[in-house]
């Protein structure tokens, strides 16, 4: 992979040559330097105008993820904040990471199936806990069917609803890793193309790269709220209009 | 803005000790992938880069972040900001208060102005009726003594005018007589012939 600082080509050459080891130095590193920022936006959370620039930036995403939990998921939301900000910081951290180093944890598709498993697991436990036990795997069902129609269709419906349950973890681990493993994979190689005349190609992606770094922590935690919400939407409907229970559990 | 809700699910240090015991684990599990998980060797040469081990290892990691980030940071901020709005909402409401205040005591001025006005009004017209009865009572009091007057002067004028006429009748008797001796050439009596002048003058007297 490359960066800013690996334009050269022997440089960690890819993410799966790093070991176990090396993995935990970087999740190290990237917490390292997330825990830093937190502590330096911390200071200025004195007073009723933060002035560091910290603060007023971690605020601002606060602010941020605030609304995007209240305005997807519903006014229960507020209650995802911390594991979507967290997520988001971790996410982001690791991408600027990736900017600069050989490697990151978000390069590595292990570290993001983690990431996926904790949010769809954490989804599922919401909506069993929203709609019980009976009511959540009711949804995989899709429509309640009569008669034949019950034992041919919904048996389908329901096997394919798991299965895709079971890829949204595939879906958000590989789309955050192609993204931030592709990118680096595309600087390394243009790097290369232009190593014998001295020219680092690839870092002209970085404004794409740059652009990248923020938009795959968005994505993953929109979908997780969005997830959110397919689960546990049911509450703000429930004293109004009937939520239909044959409906299916995602889109 | 309100309160974080608390999050739910496990106990904070429940999730902890899960958290480090999946983080040690699985990276033990990575260490040792090749006699407990035999099959990622198979995944690697398909091109796919999954380590289990590193997977558990960072659900570990995240149930022990999740917890950490919230107090150390995501908390204390949201204090923050919850305290922010609280104080700019108590200070909007004391503005909004004063200026209710302020709008019910302009309302207090303007009707005590309004009663002031109406009162100084009534006193005015109070005043001026007085004076009015004043004048009133004092022109009668002027008439009747006018009236009185020109009464008075009347009744003088009247007696001055019969003590002139009685003045004059005396006279014209006087000078009567005097004339009617000097025509006759002689003297008569004065008593006798001065009642007999009277009753002729009262018979010849015109009213005035």
């Amino acid at each position: 992979m490359g960066g800013l600082l690996s334009t050269q080509t022997n440089v960690l050459a890819s993410a799966e040559a790093v070991s176990s080891l090396g993995t935990a130095i970087y999740v190290g590193l990237v917490l390292i330097l997330l825990f830093a920022v937190l502590a330096m936006a911390k200071k200025g959370l004195n007073g009723r105008v933060f002035k560091n620039p910290w603060t007023q930036a971690t605020e601002q995403l606060y602010l941020f993820i605030e609304n995007m939990c209240v305005g997807i998921i519903g006014s229960h939301g507020r209650k995802y904040i911390p594991m979507i900000a967290t997520f988001w910081l971790v996410i982001f951290v690791a991408n600027v990471v990736a900017l600069f180093m050989g490697f990151s944890p978000t390069a590595s598709l292990s570290f993001n199936l983690g990431m996926a498993l904790i949010s769809i697991g954490y989804v599922q436990f919401e909506g069993m806990k929203a709609n019980g036990m009976f009511g959540h795997f009711s949804h995989f069902a899709g429509p309640k069917l009569g008669g034949l129609m019950a034992l041919l269709i919904t048996p389908v419906i329901f096997v394919i609803e798991i299965v895709s349950e079971i890829i949204k973890n595939a879906s958000l681990s590989l789309r955050l890793y192609g993204n931030i493993f592709g990118g680096g994979k595309a600087v390394h190689s243009m790097n290369e193309l232009g190593h014998s005349i001295y020219v680092p190609f690839g870092e002209f992606l970085m404004p794409i790269k740059l652009l990248t770094v923020v938009v795959q922590a968005l994505i993953f935690c929109l979908l997780t709220c969005v997830y959110l919400s397919l689960v546990t939407g049911h509450h703000d409907e429930e004293h109004g209009e009937d939520h239909g229970h044959g409906a299916p559990a995602h889109a | 803005m309100s309160n974080q809700e608390k999050s739910s699910g496990l106990p904070y240090p429940v999730k902890l000790v899960v958290g480090a015991v999946l983080m040690f684990g699985g990276f033990w599990l990575s260490q040792n992938a090749e006699q407990y998980l035999p099959f990622q060797h198979g995944l690697a040469e398909k091109g796919i880069p999954l380590d289990l081990g590193i997977t558990i290892a960072v659900i570990g990691v995240f149930l022990i972040l999740f917890p950490v980030i919230n107090s150390f940071y995501l908390k204390p901020l949201a204090d923050a900001i919850n305290e922010r709005t609280h104080a700019l909402e108590s200070t909007f409401g004391e503005a909004e208060s004063l200026r209710a205040e302020m709008t019910k005591m302009k309302s207090d001025y303007e009707q005590r102005l309004v009663a002031t006005e109406a009162e100084a009004r009534a006193q005015i017209q109070a005043q001026i009726k007085e004076a009015q009865d004043l004048r009133q009572s004092l022109m009668a009091d002027a008439n009747a003594k006018a009236d009185e007057l020109v009464k008075r002067a009347q009744q003088e004028i009247e007696a001055e005018k019969q003590r002139v006429l009685g003045e004059l009748r005396s006279s014209v008797v006087t000078l009567t007589l005097q004339a009617s001796e000097k025509i006759l050439g002689e003297n008569m009596d004065s008593d006798k012939n001065r009642r007999l002048v009277t009753e002729f003058i009262d018979k010849v007297e015109v009213p005035s």
